[in-house]
């Protein structure tokens, strides 16, 4: 198969999706490209195991491509791609008969510096990842497009079909438990 | 560092290690492989979609045809759709004898016909005036 060759930037996510939906499969590979690393991170910070993020950062593209027709240009078609992520995600934790909590990759952490605030680090971060996964779906949801992605609460809204109003509620009730949760 | 700026430091950090691990380029080449091997998946789902829309309008058709079939009161052939206009002065003459004489058979010959009741003798204005004085 030929290396897709990725466009230059200035062709729009919407511009791409329409030349995917007229049978053009580089624009497809274009927004793979583009979204990829947002998608694995968000993925791997709702819990998804590290050994699984690329497959589920897959099956969300493929997913994502067969429903655009259901994509109106609501929000982004970053955050509606993570919501199908988060989708994804959720399908796999039924497959998997569990929500595993996992221990942060190694090299999340800086090896560099001072040896404790590096293991401070790694604990606050093995609590935050902990908690998330305790969270209820829509507070982790909402507090990883926020917090994470630094999305703002009416692009959440309108990717997960509620309020601006509503969203702002379940982020703060998110940070609560997690402050809770990390002490 | 207060506790919310040190809980979305850490929030951003999350993931950041399976991002820098995951091969872009190959995660397109196999999504635009997958998505080739099952194309018709897309033209599936349309299909399905028109099909459903097709049956909702078959069955919101057939729903109304129904209703209407067991709401509506059927009409009594034998009242001429002259008695119910408003105006006797858009009425032929013709016209007028024709609910005149369906109008007498309906209530019997009680009416206040003129002595010499015979409709076809009567002119326009005073088959208006009879049916005027059938209204009250």
């Amino acid at each position: 198969m030929a290396h897709p060759q990725l466009r230059t930037e200035t062709a729009s996510d919407t511009g791409l999706i329409a030349a995917w939906q007229a049978g053009d499969e580089q624009a497809a590979a274009e927004l793979v490209g583009r979204h990829a690393r947002a998608l694995a991170r968000y993925l791997s910070g709702a819990g998804a195991p590290d050994a699984e993020v690329d497959d589920l950062v897959q099956e969300t593209f493929i997913r994502a491509f067969r429903g655009v027709a259901r994509f109106r240009g609501q929000c982004q078609f970053r955050t509606w791609l993570l919501t199908i992520g988060g989708n994804v995600l959720k399908d796999y934790g039924r497959r998997a008969g569990r929500r595993k909590v996992l221990p942060l990759d190694e090299s999340v952490h800086d090896v560099t510096g001072d040896p404790h605030e590096h293991a401070v680090a790694t604990e606050v971060e093995a609590r935050l990842t902990a908690g998330l996964q305790v969270l209820p779906r829509l507070q982790r949801e909402v507090f990883l497009l926020r917090a994470q992605q630094g999305l703002d609460y009416e692009e959440i809204a309108a990717a997960l079909r509620t309020t601006p109003g509503a969203a702002r509620v379940h982020y703060h009730h998110a940070v609560r438990r997690l402050k809770e949760m990390i002490g | 560092m207060n506790d919310d700026t040190k809980l979305e430091h850490f929030a951003k950090r999350l993931g950041a290690a399976a991002a820098e691990r995951l091969d872009v380029d190959a995660t397109a080449r196999n999504v635009v492989a997958a998505l080739r091997r099952q194309p018709a998946r897309r033209r599936t789902w349309i299909a399905v979609h028109w099909m459903r829309v097709a049956a909702a309008v078959v069955v919101l058709l057939g729903g109304g045809l129904l209703v209407r079939q067991t709401v509506t009161v059927p009409v009594d052939s034998e009242h001429p759709d002259h008695l119910v206009a408003d105006d006797l002065g858009d009425l032929t003459t013709e016209q007028l004898k024709d609910v005149l004489e369906r109008f007498d058979e309906i209530v019997g010959s009680s009416t206040a016909l003129p002595d010499s009741s015979d409709l076809r003798e009567l002119d326009a204005q005073q088959l208006r005036d009879v049916l005027r004085s059938l209204e009250g």
